[in-house]
């Protein structure tokens, strides 16, 4: 038998370092690859502040200026879709068959997607400043400060990875990049179904209910302290969020090992 | 070659039903084309139902109803993206150059392809109906004003469809197909699709007053409640027409050009 | 050693590895709808030896293949590689194989020494060692003035040859290649070849499956045939093909009268094949040796005054023991017989 097959045991870093760069790749190799991923929430920002501008002048709404309340929502959005494309990369790698390479590395499962995830993180990155960036532009404050900028991107960046997850959770299960859509509908109704356009006070109906219910409403809480003067940066307005987040970060994380585990069936 | 109009006829029909049962064969091709302007429509209507509160706000029987008509529309808008979408696919895959070589019209190529488009676009609209209406749209414009949106979303998804043809057909790119999506909402957003014209920012409201698809939403809009202070259909009908026709039009050209550089 | 598993049963563990390089017993794998796809499998490598696993498509060789690289759960029976068991040694396993599967597994926007280094870093590799392992591989299989390009601009040919150097890696105690020339031009199908036996003689066990004859007839040291998800036959080239049959010899005699001379002439050295009416100066010999016999063959029908026109040998082709074995063609064998005409 051949003896000469001793190697060190791989360094958990080492390989999740080795994979984010891998994953950062997409944006840094192909031409334009961030573009449709910042457009699409910066014309959702422009395009909602410019049909329904018009609700802060109802009573509850916690902002004169609708840009502001929509920032932290277009935010999320952009970070969730960068998180739905590392769910896509990685269906992507299955159908060619290179996750299998990576599968038979001994390198323990979960730490194959740390790497996508924290790549997708990072990417997220650039919607966000660039949303920030216009929002501001056409007339938004920084009512929250440092503090509250922190908490967007905070946000920001954690929902992405939760949405990485909930991705990654898809690509396993379907093995198909037909997968795809699903992931970026679950972000879409994850965002949508909250205080998306309007505040809690001003909800009817069962979408009221939903909001209360949907962990993705306090996330915006607390992302909304950066640009939104009726939130002031508080821990009232942060616990919530951070719980939240926390929350999803569990839920999603066990459902793609769950996913992961069973990809020898 | 002598036109045949029997047989370009067949021809054109054979093409739709393809474009059309293509659509079908995957659920998850559904998803963007039903189910997403469905799931906005949702979102909206709940999340600003506030706004009826606002001064200006025109008196509706219910807020759905005020919403469905750019549902209606983002369903013209995927509808005619998908047809240019699969026309881009088709042309990166090998199989236009396989009905370039048949002895088909050029003409009926596009025409085919956009017929498929008039199914599906009708099919969407009475479906986004019909389920508007299971909660709590009404339409005291009756029947009449429902069979007329269905043509209206049919010409404009015709005319969506048309350029997107000549972007499929100048490019040749799936992928460039696929990021053009977020502009449909772009398109969407600059026409008061949700909103009321009066109650948009005034940059917005400028703009919309050369989006052709402003007339055509608020014609719908008109129809579906009633009152036709709300859009003038024949205004709507004029632009949706006009649109099909010009892209069509723009969508052939390109074809030819794109023949002739061959 | 005794370890309780969590079945419950007893398992010996034995304190050095075990001497097979991959040992199969009574292995199953279903899919939806009880399709086994293996049904039943025993099987043995010895470290050392190039293995080939030939069968048509849906045979089962590749879900073998995926068994034994832990990419598969089997669904019963028992699976061990280098020593390790599959399911519950799995991470012993991975670190001793390398695995080149039917499509290369190559990113298509990393270079080929870019994807050599993280390779080695999955491996623990680091830093400089995992420079040079690039270096050395990319020489090893020909790809030094093509490593700093994108692997998308990589030709077939050369995308196997970097899938066999990211198998290679880590120096592997066994390589799995999945019908790795499977598409190739006759060039490349060559020079894996070459590259196979050398590992090979360095130590390297080898377990290929292929649909092609010829590759399993040049590589193999012994040949499983697959059909249906079971081994049908086992066992060197050589001796599958003498089992079904000796060689034939097949002599056209220059005068047919003399048929009934030469027969008798020829008698005791094989076994006579029956005369064929519509060939009267044809005379088949079946004898051990094949064209070894040609010369006892001429001094027979000599000293019997009978005069040959041509004497042509006959050896079995593994296709002929697939089709005794199976009832059935083998594949690959149509596609080389069109590649040689």
């Amino acid at each position: 038998m051949n003896t000469q097959a001793a190697t060190h045991r791989a360094s958990p870093v080492h390989v999740a370092l080795a994979l984010w760069r891998r994953s950062l790749n997409e944006v840094t190799r192909v031409r334009g690859a961030l573009l449709p991923a910042t457009i699409a929430p910066v014309v959702f920002l422009l395009g909602m502040t410019g049909q329904f501008g018009r609700l802060t002048g109802l009573e509850g709404f916690p902002t004169d200026s609708y840009v502001s309340w929509i920032i932290p929502l277009s935010c999320l959005q952009g970070a969730g879709f960068a998180g739905a494309a590392t769910g896509a990369n990685l269906a992507r790698d299955i159908e060619q068959g290179l996750f299998d390479r990576l599968l038979t590395a001994p390198v323990p499962r979960w730490l194959l997607v740390v790497g996508p995830i924290l790549g997708g993180v990072t990417r997220s990155m650039v919607p966000a400043t660039v949303v920030l960036l216009v929002g501001v532009a056409i007339g938004a404050e920084i009512t929250g400060g440092v503090l509250g900028v922190l908490g967007l991107y905070l946000a920001s960046a954690t929902f992405c990875a939760i949405a990485g997850l909930w991705g990654v959770f898809m690509a396993v299960t379907f093995r198909t990049q037909q997968a795809g859509p699903l992931m970026q509908q679950g972000v879409f109704l994850a965002v949508f179904l909250s205080t998306a356009y309007t505040p809690e006070a001003l909800l009817r109906g069962w979408l009221a209910g939903t909001a209360d219910l949907n962990p993705v409403t306090y996330v915006l809480e607390m992302a909304r302290q950066a640009t939104v003067s009726g939130y002031a940066p508080s821990l009232a307005h942060t616990l919530p969020g951070l719980a939240a987040l926390a929350g999803m970060l569990v839920v999603f994380g066990l459902l793609a090992l769950f996913g992961l585990k069973r990809m020898d069936r | 070659m002598s036109l045949d109009l029997l047989r370009e006829g067949r021809v054109v029909g054979a093409l739709g039903r393809r474009g059309l049962s293509v659509q079908f064969r995957k659920a998850q091709l559904l998803m963007p084309t039903f189910v997403l302007p469905l799931m906005l429509l949702a979102v909206i209507s709940s999340g600003t139902s506030a706004a009826r509160d606002l001064p200006q706000f025109p008196d509706v029987t219910s807020y759905i109803t005020f919403i469905v008509p750019g549902t209606i529309i983002q369903g013209a808008l995927l509808a005619g993206l998908t047809t240019g979408t699969a026309l881009a696919s088709d042309i990166e895959f090998g199989f236009f150059d396989r009905l370039l070589s048949a002895p088909v019209h050029r003409t009926s190529i596009i025409l085919g392809r956009l017929f498929g488009t008039v199914g599906l676009a009708m099919l969407q609209a009475s479906f986004f109906l019909l389920v508007a209406l299971a909660f709590g749209a009404r339409y005291p414009g009756g029947v009449d004003a429902a069979l007329i949106t269905v043509v209206l979303a049919a010409f404009t998804a015709v005319g969506i469809g048309g350029i997107a043809s000549a972007i499929a057909i100048r490019t040749g790119s799936l992928s460039l197909m696929q990021s053009i999506f977020p502009f449909v909402f772009v398109l969407l957003f600059t026409a008061p699709a949700f909103f009321p014209r009066e109650l948009l920012t005034p940059v917005l409201r400028d703009v919309a007053a050369y989006n052709p698809l402003t007339y055509v939403v608020e014609a719908v809009r008109g129809l579906l409640a009633g009152d036709a202070g709300l859009g003038d259909p024949w205004i709507g009908l004029a632009s949706a027409v006009g649109l099909a026709v010009t892209m069509t039009a723009l969508a052939t050209f390109a074809l030819k050009a794109r023949l002739r550089a061959a | 050693m005794r370890l309780l598993s969590s079945t419950g049963s007893l398992w010996r563990v034995s304190s050095r590895a075990s001497p097979l390089a991959v040992e199969i017993r009574s292995l199953v794998r279903e899919f939806k709808g009880s399709i086994r796809a293996i049904d039943g499998l025993d099987l043995d490598v010895a470290p050392g030896e190039i293995y080939g696993f030939l069968g048509p498509n849906g045979a089962g060789k590749t879900t073998t293949v995926r068994v034994l690289t832990t990419l598969l759960r089997p669904t019963s029976g028992t699976a061990r590689v280098a020593g390790h068991d599959v399911v519950h040694d799995a991470d012993a396993v991975r670190r001793s194989i390398g695995v080149a599967l039917q499509e290369a597994a190559i990113d298509p926007l990393m270079t080929g020494r870019e994807l050599l280094r993280m390779q080695g870093a999955l491996h623990g590799l680091r830093g400089a060692e995992a420079k040079q392992r690039a270096v050395a591989l990319l020489d090893r299989v020909g790809l030094t003035e093509a490593g700093d390009r994108r692997v998308g601009g990589y030709s077939g040919g050369m995308r196997r040859r970097l899938d066999l150097a990211l198998a290679l890696v880590h120096r592997p105690d066994v390589l799995f290649l999945d019908e790795p020339t499977t598409g190739l031009d006759i060039t490349s199908r060559s020079a894996l070849w070459r590259e196979v036996r050398a590992l090979n003689a360095e130590g390297t066990t080898v377990f290929l499956t292929t649909q092609y004859l010829e590759e399993a007839e040049q590589l193999a040291d012994r040949v499983g045939i697959i059909a249906r998800g079971r081994l049908v036959a086992e066992g060197t080239p050589a001796a599958l093909k003498a089992k079904i049959g000796e060689p034939t010899l097949h002599v056209e005699l220059a005068d047919a009268a003399d048929a009934g001379r030469a027969r008798a002439a020829l008698a005791p050295l094989g076994t006579l094949e029956e005369a064929d009416e519509g060939e009267p100066a044809r005379v088949a010999l079946q004898a051990a040796g094949g064209s070894a016999a040609i010369a006892p063959v001429i001094l027979a029908l000599d000293e019997a005054g009978v005069a040959v026109g041509t004497i042509e040998v006959e050896s079995p082709s593994l296709d002929d023991v697939f089709l005794a074995v199976t009832g059935s063609k083998l594949e690959g064998a149509a596609y080389e017989a069109d590649e040689a005409a």
